[in-house]
């Protein structure tokens, strides 16, 4: 049934297309109050407010204006306010490692390394596995190159919903794609991870020294060098805007990963699946600032193989993001590295997490779904979060996002609906 | 002393008075008694083996939840349920406090890997074991047409065909027992996740550990008919078997109702007799369809030749359920599966996570399998057999209620196996195959600490390498295992005084006292099935 205040709107809608522009909570329009149960704050200073019960969140112009309790007050005057009674309400989700976000060419086998390739010109916005996603509470993907070669090329990060490519960028260069360890040694006659490694110093040392000389030149200290747009992206790695997502695994690749990348070249750079016993060097890698996001696997299995793969000598299932945890890490995400798993399979990802040891006492797992990975993207003034001045990516669910029972009822992107069950049927 | 022990049970047989200064020996009265005393004699024997869960929150799986209550099973029965049970001399007691205890799940479609261990390969989701290739053989052998002209390879190289396994009911059976492996560790992993029943290759197998007896539950309670819309062949010869064996039980009928002895009884020639069993009742049709029109044309067979299908997949049946619940089907569904629908339709189809609530509220019995019935040792975890549980969580997501989630893999599977009158609920004279968790088992975080099967402890998470790292169980206050429940219970109250405890463990009541309460546990207990 369609109520009257929402029939009042899709009439307007139908009468003057411009009207949807200026809907409550969205740029232009006036403001937005939601009355929840339960706000998940979900703040980047964990120690800072995570959690508001009895909430009035009030979005202005597509961003969070504030979160306060219902016993502070009400909300300002003249903001349309929607009570989403016992449903909570949290940051959208955001994946750092999503390879539906278009067509799925991105694995360029030519050379070993690309790093001037750009998935962004492969994206299909608001696709159908991309709306499942957002039917999940999936807001921000990471749409990123695959792991055929050493270096795959740029990602870019963008929303789920809008169906504009500009309306949806968070970042065109989400992050530069390193894979090390699992598929690029096989390429072509299978280069070996002593190449590899060679090669990525290598790429990574000619991309600085590009983006060094480039610097020089703006500080009048050398000659203007020649553009070149395989390297133009290392001017953003060098100043750690742009992070480098290495898809690394199995404790030596880790270790591997943190001592190359981190600690050597100096870079911005976080663990992506970092599992099969990758947990091991979790203590390094909250030493050096490296967060994870671990995900498709969430265990190390009790099989032989994988324990000799491993080397972590656990018989059990040992749970990765436990494992991280355990080490000390404090920056622990998940992914789904869809359509490994499908996109609407990240919230699992986290329960899964929770299910095999991962201590969920301080929100944790909601963290790892929102604001962790929104910090590792060096985005969290943006998305991942309710704090004021963020963009209004919000999701309204019936309970915890982890559990598989709870149901997103309604989806926001930059203070619009996005997502709306009730008008265009369950997805998910 | 004992006798006087064996009084709760007495009194309810309505024997307690006559009983009272009997003779020490029950078993002396064997023959001079009544039957119920007959029963009670049978108790005293030394051989039996009594199994206790005791003081768990019990999910019978009817609808009633006991708090604190006591499960109690002899030789693998159940043999009562309630409070404040008399637990006979010897009496093996598994202390539940503080958990919850189910009835084990029972898995449809498993992996064949589950009883059959390590080294048995996955078979190939379509393989055909007849390799393609109808009888060609009069005697029925699926590979007759292979045969060398030796007789002693030609009878090893046979392979038994469905008709075989269902008409002789032992082929198949034979080799489950003989093939079982009760020390695998796969099996170990299913009863970690509280499956204590499975399907495997189309017949019921209990999960039996360290020992093959008994694991057989019976013939194959399906039988498979092909009635897709890809295979119109199939779909005539199905058409017309049905035609012939509902015509073959007319004329059964007229003539079992003329009576008369001398005339010949009606001709089998050209009827398919797995056709009439199924039109009997005897088995479940067997389909496996996913498409709209399918569904609709299965449901309108079933309902013109009065039978009740069992359908797999049943993936658009949301659109059609009404039509699905006149027709009394059963739906096999995997709530997550993931398929859009044919952009050529403008109706509505494809897969949707609501399928299983809108099939349930329309009547249709739906059975949840994961995407996975297999186990998936790759670290991907959450679709696979292991989390069976998740996968009717998901159902819930889509609307189903919890009670329903439950019952898709508990007792529906059993029904569809015809095993619901051994397994699926924890009632009296059932099987005593029951889980005890330490949340709600729908719950992601939930583990199963302990499983029983037929009145054993087959897995004990603190024992077994996979999971006892994960939150160790906390230890409670020993039950006394010397004492008499009343006197253990007493110590039970002095030693924990946490409040949860001291209720549980309250001193015996008096029986009226305890129905009231079990009448109120069964009102929160329909509460607790909301959501948490």
């Amino acid at each position: 049934m369609v109520r009257p205040t929402r029939f009042l709107q899709l009439v307007l809608a139908c009468l003057a297309p411009a009207a949807s522009a200026q809907a409550p909570g969205a740029a232009g329009g006036p403001g937005l109050a939601l009355r929840t149960s339960k706000a998940l704050i979900c703040a980047p200073d964990a120690d800072a407010r995570q959690v508001q019960d009895h909430a009035w969140i009030t979005v202005k112009d597509g961003k969070i204006e504030a979160v306060t309790s219902v016993h502070d007050g009400g909300p300002p005057e003249g903001y349309e306010v929607l009570d989403v009674g016992s449903n909570w309400v949290m940051p959208g989700i955001v994946e750092l490692h999503c390879h539906e976000g278009g067509t799925y060419d991105i694995n360029d086998l030519v050379y070993l390394a690309n790093p001037g390739l750009r998935a962004n010109s492969a994206v299909i916005n608001r696709n159908d596995r991309l709306l499942r996603g957002l039917a999940a509470g999936v807001t921000t993907v990471l749409f990123i190159p695959g792991s055929g070669a050493n270096i795959g090329g740029a990602g870019v990060l963008f929303k789920t919903g809008p169906k504009r490519y500009e309306e949806a960028l968070v970042r065109e260069a989400g992050s530069l794609k390193l894979a090390q360890w699992g598929n690029p040694e096989s390429w072509t006659i299978g280069v070996g991870m002593s190449f590899e490694n060679w090669n990525t110093r290598n790429t990574f040392r000619r991309g600085l020294a590009y983006a060094k000389r480039w610097d020089d030149f703006e500080a009048g200290r050398g000659p203007e060098p020649r553009f070149d747009p395989q390297w133009q992206l290392f001017r953003r790695i060098a100043t750690g805007e742009v992070p480098i997502s290495t898809h690394t695994q199995v404790y030596q690749v880790v270790l591997m990963t943190i001592t190359m990348i981190k600690i050597e070249l100096g870079l911005n750079v976080f663990l992506d699946h970092s599992t099969i016993g990758g947990w091991l060097a979790g203590g390094l890698a909250q030493e050096y600032g490296v967060p994870a996001i671990v995900g498709p696997r969430s265990v190390d299995p009790a099989t032989r193989g994988m324990i000799e793969w491993a080397r972590n000598g656990h018989e059990g299932f040992r749970g990765v993001a436990a494992g991280y945890q355990e080490m000390g890490l404090e920056q622990i995400g998940f992914n789904t590295d869809s359509p490994v798993l499908p996109q609407e399979g990240l919230p699992l990802q986290a329960a899964m997490g929770v299910r095999y040891g991962f201590r969920d006492d301080r929100l944790q797992a909601v963290r790892g779904l929102t604001v962790v990975p929104a910090m590792t993207a060096g985005v969290a003034d943006r998305i991942g979060s309710l704090t004021p001045g963020a963009d209004a990516d919000m999701i309204v669910i019936s309970g915890h996002p982890a559990d598989p029972r709870s149901h997103v009822e309604l989806s926001f992107i930059d203070g619009e609906r996005s997502y709306e069950p009730d008008v265009e049927g369950r997805i998910y | 002393m004992k006798l006087l022990k064996m009084l709760p049970f007495l009194s309810t047989a309505l024997v307690g008075l006559a009983w009272f200064g009997a003779p020490a020996h029950a078993y002396a009265l064997q023959d001079d008694e009544a039957e119920a005393e007959d029963e009670e004699a049978e108790d005293e024997d030394e051989s039996d083996a009594w199994y206790a869960i005791v003081g768990g929150d019990v999910y019978t799986g009817t609808g009633a939840v006991l708090r604190g209550a006591t499960v109690l099973s002899k030789n693998g029965k159940i043999k009562e349920i309630g409070h404040d049970l008399f637990l006979p001399e010897g009496t093996e007691k598994l202390d539940a406090r503080g958990m919850r205890v189910y009835p084990g799940l029972v898995a449809l479609s498993a992996s064949s890997r589950l009883t059959k261990g390590l080294f048995q390969a996955e078979p190939e989701p379509d393989f055909d074991p007849h390799l393609g290739v109808d009888n060609l053989h009069p005697d029925g052998r699926a590979n007759a047409h292979l045969d060398t002209g030796n007789e002693e390879y030609d009878e090893v190289a046979d392979i038994p065909t469905d008709a075989d396994v269902l008409v002789e009911g032992q082929l198949l059976r034979q080799e489950i027992a003989d093939s079982f492996d009760p020390f695998s560790q796969y099996l170990v992993l299913a009863l970690s996740t509280g499956i204590t029943t499975a399907e495997q290759s189309d017949t019921p197998v209990k999960l039996k550990r360290d020992e093959i007896k008994d694991v057989d539950m019976g013939p194959k309670n399906v039988y498979s008919l092909n009635f897709s819309l890809s295979n119109p062949n199939s779909r005539r010869q199905t058409r017309e078997k049905l035609e012939k064996a509902s015509d073959y039980l007319r004329r059964m009928k007229a003539w079992e109702a003329e009576g008369d002895k001398d005339k010949k009884e009606p001709s089998k020639k050209g009827v398919d007799m797995n056709y009439v069993r199924v039109l009997r009742g005897e088995v479940f049709a067997a389909f496996n369809a996913n498409d709209r029109e399918e569904l609709l044309d299965i449901a309108h067979l079933a309902q013109r030749y009065r039978f009740r299908p069992v359908i797999n997949g049943c993936m658009e049946g949301w659109t059609v359920a009404s039509e699905l619940g006149r027709a009394g089907a059963y739906a096999i569904v995997t709530p997550r599966t993931r398929s859009p629908k044919s952009e050529e339709l403008v109706r509505p189809g494809g897969s949707s996570i609501e399928n299983a609530a809108i099939l349930h509220s329309h009547g249709v019995q739906v059975a949840v399998i994961p995407g996975n019935t297999s186990f998936e040792l790759n670290g991907m975890t959450g679709r696979d057999l292991l989390h069976l549980p998740v996968e009717a969580g998901f159902a819930i997501r889509g609307g189903l209620d919890e009670r329903a989630a439950l019952d898709s893999i508990t007792t529906i599977p059993a029904r569809i196996l015809g095993v619901d009158h051994r397994v699926g609920t924890l009632e009296a004279g059932k099987d005593m195959d029951a889980i005890i968790t330490d949340g709600d088992l729908l719950h992601y975080q939930t583990f199963v600490q302990y499983t029983v099967v037929d009145g054993k402890l087959v897995y004990d998470k603190e024992e077994e390498i996979f999971f006892a790292h994960i939150r160790p169980r906390p230890e409670l206050p020993a039950l006394d295992p010397g004492e008499e429940p009343g006197e253990a219970e007493a110590v039970v109250d002095e030693e924990a005084p946490a409040d949860e405890d001291a209720e549980e463990e309250a001193p015996p009541e008096s029986e009226d006292d305890d129905e009231g309460e079990g009448a109120d546990d069964q009102g929160a207990g329909e509460d607790d099935d909301g959501r948490l």
